[in-house]
């Protein structure tokens, strides 16, 4: 049986939960199926997905210091002897 | 791998390089101590996480309390909105982009500091470690609406946060 689409309510609702792949199979299908008709929400969503990841790396630049890494290998190193 | 990006996590549970310096110093030697109890061939990166999150609980004299926050829990998609209104038009430019592309990672970093201790660990959890809402739940040991709620409450504080900090940014 196919599934109806969400309308643009239903589907900017779910947009999170799409986002994060936590929606049951039935409700991404949904999703897409009004994602492939209604421009504005796909707009909607290309944006947040772009900004979900700009976020993602600008929080990835963050980086362990050396000396930090140092000492962690040390100490695991020792357990390992 | 995973000491780098449970430092990241580390950084924003703690706001602070030191302290996650510390946090993630005594979580290894904790590991080491009790590296019997990781089951082989279950999730390394999670178990290791937990032990780095419960201690963060314990110096952090950390109680579970309720924010009450000025946030739903649907999408408001505020960025976009506020986007189209100051003309930036996904048709003709990559708004998330040229947004973002204004502040650099110690202003994101900062944004998300700001946000409540329970919105800021699921977040980031979520963020850099990738994890499901489930995983989340189990290591921050709360329901996983709980979780759901803090992550998409927490993303809603976020985006008016740094359309604020674009704002302000010359």
């Amino acid at each position: 049986m196919s599934l109806t689409a969400y309308d643009c309510a239903e589907t900017i609702r779910r947009l999170n939960d799409y986002l994060d792949r936590e929606l049951s199979p039935e409700e991404v299908e949904m999703v897409e199926a009004h994602l492939a008709t209604c421009e504005h929400c796909a707009a909607e969503y290309g944006f947040e997905q772009v900004l979900l990841g700009e976020i993602k790396a600008k929080m990835a630049q963050a980086t362990m210091p050396e000396e930090l890494r140092a000492r962690l290998q040390a100490f695991i190193a020792k357990a390992r002897d | 791998m995973v000491l780098d990006t449970a430092y990241r996590v580390a950084l924003r549970y703690t706001r602070n390089p030191d302290d996650a310096a510390d946090l993630l110093q005594e979580a290894t030697l904790r590991a080491l101590k009790s590296k019997d109890t990781f089951v082989p061939g279950s999730n390394f990166r999670a178990w290791f996480l937990t032990i780095m999150t419960r201690l963060w609980w314990r110096m952090a004299k950390k109680i579970h309390t309720e924010v009450d926050v000025d946030a739903g829990e649907e999408p408001e998609v505020y960025l976009y909105q506020q986007c189209r209104a100051a003309g930036l038009h996904p048709e003709t430019i990559d708004p998330a982009r040229t947004i973002l592309a204004k502040l650099d990672a110690d202003q994101v970093s900062a944004a998300i500091d700001d946000l409540p201790e329970d919105y800021r660990a699921a977040l980031a959890l979520n963020l850099l470690e990738n994890l499901s809402y489930q995983e989340i739940a189990e290591l921050l040991e709360c329901p996983i609406g709980t979780v759901r709620s803090r992550i998409h409450r927490g993303r809603n504080i976020l985006q008016r946060r740094l359309w604020a900090m674009v704002q302000e940014t010359p």
